[in-house]
């Protein structure tokens, strides 16, 4: 087998700016589905049984569909639901967002249920309201504990970010997937691919073990 | 005048009139009436599961009553979520397990009601934290997180905790219940000078020798209800009922 390693060299500029992008679309994901995750569990947790509903409609929803599914109908349908065409970028970070969003809910839910109640009546004993309890008691208590599963969600998330590459978003998929059918190199791209994603992850997985020393909290 | 004769006289601060409180098909509270006074220690003693905590849960409203009425400075207390919030910060509440916000140091703990609720400013939330920590022997601890702390030192934090809201009324749910043996001693002796400096305690507790040189005045409950109360002398020395002497012989207590 004849290797030929120059495509990569020759091809680094854009395998960065293929990164670069895998990272955005990572970090901007998770930013809008830490969020979207808390309001998801709130809404679960809440008495209305209209958002409780809701929120476990949307989440069983889009924790059931396959990624790859979704990303295709946002593609597809929201350009037709909404009348406007979203750059694929957007489209991919709906896709993700849902997606993580809802795994984040159940993983807040978790958390927020995990906390014994003596926590959140210390609080309203103080005179607390039940916002205040669950905003300076309850959710910084749940949030430590559920570390270990958004670091994980947040792995998978890194790696799941190639799907897009379905609908022609520059990531690194792509990016190295378009390399590798003009130059037939394949396995050379897929081995440039493996090392990238790797070893960008294994510092992450290894910050997250650190993050879990360092922010765990005993009782 | 000692603490005791102007506890005779002094205003009903908390009064239970015919209170009741199920769960389920149990009941918890089959008619509760009593009066807690100005500057008065009142404990609540009786076997487990006869309705004392219960009705301290019920005085500052995590829950709710079925029937009867209590009332605080002669105030029906409210039942909707703003007026209750009000109410609870009249009022301190000690637990069993201590409670304390673990991801806080015990400085931010006792700090956490003034912030929050009073909406004090950050430095003189803390200098008010500050000077409950020292008064309870933990100056030291300020910086200290609850899982670095012994039980009896988690548990006077979160007494500090409790008087950081300047509360006109001290509930205690069995305070040292869940304490080393070696710690009770450091939290009934905090309890014991809140009480010489004329705080009204409402205190449940298994610890008699504590109701018995604190309180002015003891009730004695039995599955829901009370049957007998009186100053710690009638109720330890001269029991009037049969069941209290019973419930007294049965914790070995020798008078």
């Amino acid at each position: 087998m004849n290797l030929d390693w120059s495509v990569v060299w020759d091809n680094a500029g854009a395998l960065a700016r293929g990164t670069e992008l895998t990272v955005l679309l990572a970090v901007v994901t998770m930013v809008l589905a830490v969020p979207g995750g808390i309001l998801l569990a709130l809404m679960r947790l809440s008495r209305s049984r209209l958002l409780s509903g809701a929120s476990a409609s949307f989440t069983e929803l889009f924790r059931n569909l396959p990624l790859l599914l979704v990303i295709y109908a946002a593609y597809y349908v929201l350009p037709l639901a909404l009348g406007v065409a979203f750059s694929p970028f957007v489209t991919a970070l709906v896709a993700l967002g849902l997606n993580v969003s809802a795994y984040n809910g159940e993983t807040f839910r978790a958390g927020i249920v995990s906390i014994r109640k003596g926590q959140s009546e210390a609080a309203l004993a103080l005179g607390m309201s039940r916002w205040q309890t669950m905003r300076i008691v309850v959710l910084p208590q749940a949030a430590r504990r559920v570390l270990p599963v958004l670091a994980s969600t947040w792995v998978s998330l890194f790696k799941d970010t190639s799907l897009v590459s379905v609908i022609s978003v520059g990531e690194l998929a792509y990016t190295a997937m378009l390399i590798r059918s003009r130059t037939f190199r394949v396995l050379e791209m897929l081995t440039a691919m493996a090392v990238i994603y790797w070893s960008l992850g294994y510092p992450q997985a290894k910050l997250v073990d650190w993050l879990n020393r360092r922010f765990g909290v005993s009782e | 005048m000692s603490r005791q004769d102007n506890a005779a006289g002094a205003a009903v601060v908390l009064a239970y009139r015919d209170v009741h409180k199920k769960f389920g098909d149990f009941v918890a509270l089959a008619g509760i009436s009593m009066e807690v006074r100005k500057m008065e220690v009142v404990c609540l003693i009786g076997p487990s599961g006869s309705g004392k905590s219960t009705l301290l849960r019920c005085t500052n409203g995590l829950e709710s009553i079925d029937g009867g009425e209590i009332t605080l400075d002669g105030r029906v207390l409210p039942r909707d979520g703003r007026g209750m919030r009000a109410v609870r910060q009249r009022m301190g509440m000690v637990f069993q397990n201590f409670e304390l916000f673990p991801h806080m140091t015990a400085l931010a703990n006792v700090a956490s009601g003034p912030l929050t609720v009073l909406g004090l400013p950050h430095r003189e939330a803390e200098r008010r934290a500050s000077a409950l920590l020292e008064k309870v022997g933990l100056a030291d601890k300020a910086a200290s997180y609850p899982a670095n702390l012994s039980g009896g030192q988690q548990q006077r934090v979160a007494i500090a905790r409790a008087l950081a809201m300047q509360p006109e009324v001290m509930l205690f749910d069995e305070p040292t219940s869940a304490l080393d043996p070696e710690t009770i001693g450091e939290v009934l002796n905090v309890m014991k000078a809140l009480a010489e400096e004329g705080m009204t305690m409402l205190v449940v507790t298994h610890e008699m020798s504590f109701a018995r040189r604190v309180a002015d005045h003891v009730v004695v409950f039995e599955r829901g209800s009370i049957i007998e109360q009186g100053p710690p002398a009638q109720i330890f020395d001269a029991p009037l009922v049969a069941r209290t002497r019973d419930f007294l012989s049965h914790l070995g207590w020798e008078g």
